[in-house]
């Protein structure tokens, strides 16, 4: 007996409107053909000087700290959805929340495999870590990030381009880039543009301060796990005494050790920033060549990126914080 | 004169030197190649541990992945910021 019954065959509405969208957009590209943004790699400030302090410089409110706050913003959003969904006392619970409590559920085995006794306390960094990544990394995929925000004058080498009203709102004009005819502006003329939202992870503030959390906490964690014996990981004098040789060996080890902690923020910070640097990048390129159906196909391939690099990142936090609580003792065991 | 061809020198070798970094690139591809094939392999032998040979896989390419990353940053360095 089937207990499921199939459902049946329909004609939706959604593909009618992206095939509707499609078909808009066709016109719109002819109407205004895209062109290659000004790629950039600091994040462009969006609003005046905030505050000066003395030594670090002038602070401004960046386009990418922005989008962080709006990430951390739906984070909270999320987290306070799941609550009504738990409260609500329904056993299985649905939608958004649902979702999420299968990645949850996905990441907590990961880390109780890994961690063992001490997936407790790992697995929240873990998670955070995770769902902010993930977060930041979508976020991409929203139309008007990167392409909505304020208009102003090239300069230095940055290449312009022309520009035209479309719009008056409140007697701000509202403009778009549009392509010049024959011969291109040429540099430091013309007008580009600062989106109000630049992908967070876009910026090596983002990686390398959540690449600095990690390996920090990894550490603490390490001595949580282990007292002070854990720096003995790095400053090693056990057999330095005992067997003169292979103490000295085993003490530039410990150093090395030191330098490989070091070397981890770099390769975390790096690996996050240049994927998705690379893929919004890929995607003006793209979007400037074929401005139709191809950025789809690039945007199906970033949605993927964004998930691998949330959870790369996340599963390497988890892969060092749990060697960090393991230490020596089973090392030795090997040997 | 002197100014143009200064200019042109300058673009030229950003460009020569963004498509030499990328050259770096062709370590992490063999390294992808040898761990997803490495996996296959494991996976075809042992299709129960097909799960865990995964995770490990995608870890595995992540790390090989990383070595090419730097030397696309370093291009993009080359091209965006200098």
């Amino acid at each position: 007996m089937k207990l499921e019954k199939s459902r049946s065959w329909r004609w939706g509405v959604n593909r009618w409107i992206i095939l509707v969208l499609v078909i808009l957009g066709v016109f719109a590209a002819r109407a205004y053909p895209p062109i290659l943004p000004h790629v950039q790699l600091p994040a462009e400030a969006i609003t005046g000087r905030l505050f000066t302090l003395p030594v670090i410089g002038d602070f401004y409110l960046s386009n990418t700290l922005l989008a962080t706050l709006i990430g951390d913003v739906l984070l909270l959003v999320l987290a306070l959805v799941i609550r009504r969904a738990i409260r609500s006392g329904e056993l299985v619970l649905r939608g958004v929340a649902g979702a999420v409590e299968a990645l949850m559920e996905a990441l907590y085995s990961m880390a109780e495999s890994t961690a063992g006794k001490w997936a407790a306390t790992i697995f929240p960094w873990m998670a955070a870590i995770v769902m902010l990544v993930l977060i930041s990394n979508w976020l991409e995929l929203i139309p008007g990030t990167d392409s909505i925000g304020l208009i102003h004058h090239a300069e230095g080498t940055a290449q312009g381009y022309p520009v035209q009203e479309i719009a008056r709102v409140g007697g701000l004009p509202v403009v778009t880039i549009v392509k010049p005819e024959g011969e291109a502006a040429g540099e430091g003329e013309g007008y580009i543009l600062a989106p109000f939202v630049r992908v967070a992870s876009t910026d090596l503030n983002f990686t390398i301060s959540l690449a600095v959390i990690s390996v920090v906490m990894s550490q603490i964690v390490g001595i949580r796990a282990l007292g002070l014996s854990y720096f003995t990981k790095f400053l090693n004098f056990k057999t330095f005494f005992s067997r003169p040789l292979f103490g000295v060996i085993d003490f530039g080890v410990g150093l090395l050790e030191l330098i490989s902690e070091t070397s981890k923020i770099l390769s975390f910070g790096f690996r996050l920033f240049g994927n998705i640097f690379a893929g919004s990048v890929l995607l003006f390129v793209i979007g400037s060549l074929i401005p139709v159906f191809a950025q789809s196909a690039v945007l199906l391939f970033e949605f993927f990126i964004g998930l691998i690099q949330a959870l790369i990142f996340g599963m390497l936090t988890l892969v060092f914080m749990s060697q960090a609580t393991a230490g020596h003792a089973h090392e030795e065991a090997t040997h | 004169m002197v100014g143009d061809i200064v200019v042109a020198a300058t673009i030229l070798g950003k460009l020569i030197g963004a498509g030499l970094a990328m050259v770096g690139v062709i370590g992490g591809g063999i390294g992808i190649g040898v761990v997803s094939g490495g996996a296959v392999q494991a996976m075809g032998r042992n299709p129960d541990a097909a799960g865990t040979i995964q995770t490990n896989m995608i870890l595995g390419i992540a790390f090989a992945e990383a070595t090419a990353i730097y030397a696309l940053v370093v291009a993009l360095l080359i091209l965006f910021v200098f």
